[in-house]
């Protein structure tokens, strides 16, 4: 294995700045992916049959929090790979951890959302808006959720390993999907919360 | 448990097919068995990580499915060949042409065109291998269980019977009760993660893994058709993603997305469907004007007619495709401005696609052809492929198409474009390769047999059904009146496809014939070629290149040997190989038993799949396997043997 | 080292992104026109998509794929921003009436 020492550890070898270039490819894949999602979702949005829309659905409060701990926890994702450059585990440990952590607030709010909108009577079956509402914001959750299983594997694998080419790779890998999700969610905070309150 | 869901009726052709599964699982099971092949099985091929191994699984894939798909055409032409007939039931004619449908583009002509990609595009770039073997294996292996899972639907629970297209409301619950459309969105899904995920892979590869001085403007023009068909791949694929889940989701839990009540619209699923649906279509055509550009400029002894047109016009195509898909549904209720739009963006395609055809010509104008195999299908291809573009732009008058529409106009016009521009481009390509992976020609006069039985039959099949669409005939009726007048063109159609099934045959026949008598190859260019992949030694050796290649010039190895260009310059060193893996094998067999429990909405143990799906993932994530070295001595040793010399 | 573990870019461009967010909620606490509603949400979701892009996710930082992951970007913009208002021309703006 060749090692560029004049690139960051996680660009390195030939190897890793392949798996970086391949997955922004893949993060072209899933723009594509939620572009279409939206898109069912814009054109089903006013067909909330006898069921509730946005306006009467939505409440702003959860989902600033939401906002906010997913807006931060892309920041400590962030701050987690500049101290992995500057050679600092435990810092980047910590802030990795963090931003898992939010992660997981991000996602009890979510369901505790979904269980009050089924608690409301508004279901997946209710009507096309509520279908297309579940699945849009339940594809960026499980998108989360793989993102904490897989953001967890990969804390061990540090903690074990330490910082090296390879993990290096992986957390940056990691970070972009985790940015990547942040994209997502201001678009769903502005276009199917904002605007459904609006 | 209530076993009834899972058995079909539908008399002998079921039990039949039923009885032949069995007895062919069983003759494969004893076969390994008693030759002690199941070790080697395993070691050789499904754990293999290598590029050119995967690519041969993907093309004995495509065959078995061209195979099926075939029966089931022969099955279509041989019901509707006189009027009132007996031979299946309107239910089994619709599931017939359902799976054909689906089965011939989705796992037929793609996997074939991905096979061939892969043993090919490393190649020709100079590479030593996919820029992510594992991940390429795992790309396999999704795309092989869905095609499974498709398959077994025949005989448990029943097939997917709303057409490839599965339009709702008729694919809804409510209209489609049987398993058979959950088949459908949970074996293209498996299946199609896998291609998602081969575009990326190719990408890279391609972008990232040339060989020294392989510039983009150098690149062979079958690679950069790749190229540009995974960008297509990858940005196109995720639209199908959704459609699929969306459509599982009104199946399985009951949503609205499609329904007739509570604010769903089934036209939308037609939209998606057809965003993805258009875009695919190039995906299996211009691989095809890859391989007949090379096939082209090798037997007319003459470099490629406008190589900068070329992949400009391709480039232009990639983007158009995505910007007409509504001329699928003229007739759906859309507006005038719509229409015209999506007519004029439809008409423009035939611009870049014909500067391709025109430089194919120029390409052919004063070259010194020879007439192979593979360059007969390449020019049978122009005047046959130029019919069906012809016919395609008339379709695309939206004011026309009201009269074409889903008539068997329609199903002429895109067997013309199809079966050209990629069937007979994959046999093309199947011919011209064949001796780089296996080191022996294919048989040129059983080749060219078979290539006048199927180009002539071809015509005979379909050019009559232009006619019968005319005269009015819709597609997908099971049967017919005598007094429509259909019958006796419909008899010729019949004719047609059995001289195929024959043509076809032969063309089997060609192989085993081949593999017994034809001479070796040692030089590893049997056809004095012109790109790299004929540069190194027939059969490929694992690391692909002894020496990694510098390129110069266009066409490569044709200019090294014109002028005396060494392209090997270094000495030869150890290499680095990946190693082999069984887990992309694995998480494809949990993935086939997650979609077969959900097809059958069997929650727990799909939750338990998909939880195993999950720990194959992190069991993949946590593998620190960093490969193994070839020595230099092994692959001096190699080298010799392959050249013929004794080591 | 607080000033190494936060590096200011980092820091303003997370301030930046929480204003930005703030600034989207006039669309709900304001009583502006349905058009300047939709002017604000886009150029604020713009922004912010464009601040983890750039400043977090490092896009233009790897000098031998700049070009190609723009390219990437760009065609994927394309594909999704056609496939949803291509959508709502044929549903929506289009439709036979």
């Amino acid at each position: 294995m060749k090692i560029d020492a004049s690139k960051p550890l996680e660009y390195s070898t030939e190897e890793n700045s392949n798996k970086i270039f391949g997955f922004w490819v893949f993060l072209g894949a899933e723009i594509a992916l939620f572009a279409t999602l939206f898109t069912v979702y814009f054109v089903l949005v006013d067909r909330f049959a006898s069921g509730p829309n946005g306006s009467e659905l939505f409440e702003i409060g959860p989902v600033l929090l939401e906002t906010f701990l997913l807006l931060t926890s892309s920041f400590t994702i962030g701050l987690a790979i500049h101290a992995m450059r500057h050679g600092y585990k435990k810092a980047m440990m910590f802030f990795f951890g963090i931003t898992l952590l939010m992660g997981l607030g991000f996602l009890a709010i979510e369901i505790t959302e979904f269980f009050t909108y089924v608690h409301e009577g508004a279901t997946l079956q209710t009507s096309a808006f509520l279908s297309s509402l579940f699945v849009l914001l339940g594809t960026h959750g499980a998108h989360v959720t793989f993102g904490f299983l897989w953001g967890t594997a990969i804390l061990i694998q540090i903690k074990r390993h330490g910082i090296n080419p390879a993990t290096a790779n992986k957390s940056f890998i990691f970070s972009l999907y985790w940015h990547f999700l942040d994209v997502v969610w201001i678009f769903i905070f502005s276009y199917v919360y904002l605007k459904g309150l609006m | 448990m209530d076993l009834e869901k899972f058995k079909v009726h539908g008399g002998v052709l079921i039990y039949g097919a039923m009885v032949s599964i069995a007895l062919a699982t069983l003759a494969i099971i004893i076969g390994l068995t008693v030759f002690k092949k199941w070790g080697y099985l395993w070691r050789e091929w499904l754990t293999t990580v290598d590029h050119k191994r995967i690519g041969v699984m993907y093309i004995l894939a495509a065959l078995l499915m061209l195979f099926r798909g075939g029966i089931d055409a022969l099955m279509m032409r041989l019901q509707t060949a006189a009027p009132e007939m007996k031979f299946l039931d309107a239910q089994h004619y619709n599931e017939v042409f359902t799976t054909h449908g689906l089965i011939m583009i989705l796992f037929m002509a793609m996997p074939f065109i991905i096979g061939l990609m892969n043993v090919i595009v490393p190649l020709q770039i100079g590479a030593r291998d996919v820029a992510f073997p594992r991940l390429n294996a795992v790309s396999f292996w999704l795309f092989f269980f869905g095609a499974m899972l498709l398959n077994i639907s025949f005989v448990i629970g029943g097939s997917p019977d709303a057409g490839w297209s599965a339009y709702f409301p008729l694919a809804s619950i409510e209209f489609s009760p049987t398993v058979g459309n959950n088949y459908y969105s949970l074996a293209l899904q498996i299946s199609g993660i896998g291609t998602m995920l081969t575009g990326v892979n190719f990408i890279v590869t391609i972008l990232k893994m040339r060989a020294p001085g392989m510039k983009l403007m150098r690149m062979p023009m079958f690679t950069w058709s790749v190229l540009i068909t995974n960008v297509i791949i990858v940005f196109a694929f995720p639209v199908l993603t959704i459609a699929l889940a969306l459509m599982m989701f009104d199946r399985l839990f009951g949503s609205q997305f499609f329904t007739m009540a509570n604010g769903g619209m089934d036209m939308l699923w037609a939209n998606l469907f057809w965003v993805w649906g258009h875009p695919e279509v190039y995906i299996v055509i211009l691989p095809a004007f890859g391989i007949y550009s090379d096939i082209i400029s090798t037997f007319s002894k003459k470099n490629l007619y406008g190589y900068t047109s070329m992949v400009a016009s391709m480039v232009i195509i990639s983007l158009l495709s995505f910007l007409v898909w509504a001329h699928h549904f003229y007739t759906m209720g859309q507006g005038v401005m719509v229409n015209s739009f999506f007519s004029i963006t439809t008409m423009a395609i035939a611009v870049p696609t014909g500067v391709k055809i025109f430089n194919w010509l120029f390409t052919l104008r004063k070259g010194r052809i020879t007439f192979t195999t593979p360059m007969l299908y390449t020019l049978a291809f122009i005047p046959i492929f130029t019919i069906g573009g012809v016919t395609g732009v008339m379709l695309a008058m939206a004011s026309a198409d009201y009269q074409y529409h889903n008539t068997m106009f329609l199903v002429a016009h895109f067997h013309y474009v199809l079966i050209p521009g990629a069937v007979f481009a994959v046999i093309a390509g199947f011919h011209y390769w064949f001796p780089k992976v296996f080191g022996f020609r294919l048989n040129e006069r059983l080749g060219k047999h078979a290539f006048w039985w199927i180009i002539i039959s071809f015509n005979v099949a379909f050019f009559p059904l232009f006619i019968l669409g005319l005269m009015g005939m819709t597609r997908r009726m099971y049967t017919y009146s005598a007094e429509t007048g259909f019958g006796p063109l419909n008899m010729v159609s019949f004719a047609g496809a059995l001289g195929l099934a024959i043509g076809f045959v032969i063309l089997v026949y060609n192989i085993y014939w081949s593999t017994r008598y034809m001479p070796r190859d040692t030089t590893g260019d049997p056809w004095d070629a012109r790109t790299l992949e004929w540069a190194t030694n027939s059969p490929i050796p694992a690391y692909n290149f002894a020496v990694v290649p510098t390129v110069t010039d266009r066409d490569a190895f044709w200019v090294s040997k014109q002028e005396n260009i060494p392209l090997f310059k270094d000495q030869i060193k150890k290499i680095h190989m990946p190693s082999n893996t069984g887990k992309p094998f694995i998480l494809g067999v949990i993935f086939f038993f997650f979609g077969f429990f959900m097809v059958f909405s069997m929650w727990v143990p799909a939750i338990v799949s998909g939880v195993g799906i999950l720990i194959t993932l992190c069991a993949m994530s946590f593998d620190r396997d960093h490969g193994f070295y070839i020595p230099e001595k092994e692959i001096i040793a190699t080298e010799k043997k392959l050249r013929g010399e004794t080591v | 080292m607080m000033k190494q573990l936060f590096p200011i870019r980092h820091v303003l461009g997370y301030i930046a992104s929480l204003v930005l967010s703030a600034a989207a909620l006039a669309v709900i606490y304001l009583d502006l026109s349905r058009a300047a509603n939709l002017v604000i949400l886009a150029v604020t979701a713009i922004i912010q998509a464009s601040l983890q892009l750039f400043l977090f996710m490092h896009i233009g930082e790897s000098a031998d794929t700049k070009k190609e992951l723009y390219l990437n970007i760009a065609y994927a913009l394309f594909v999704g921003l056609v496939t949803i208002f291509g959508t709502l021309f044929i549903f929506v703006w289009g439709w036979y009436a």
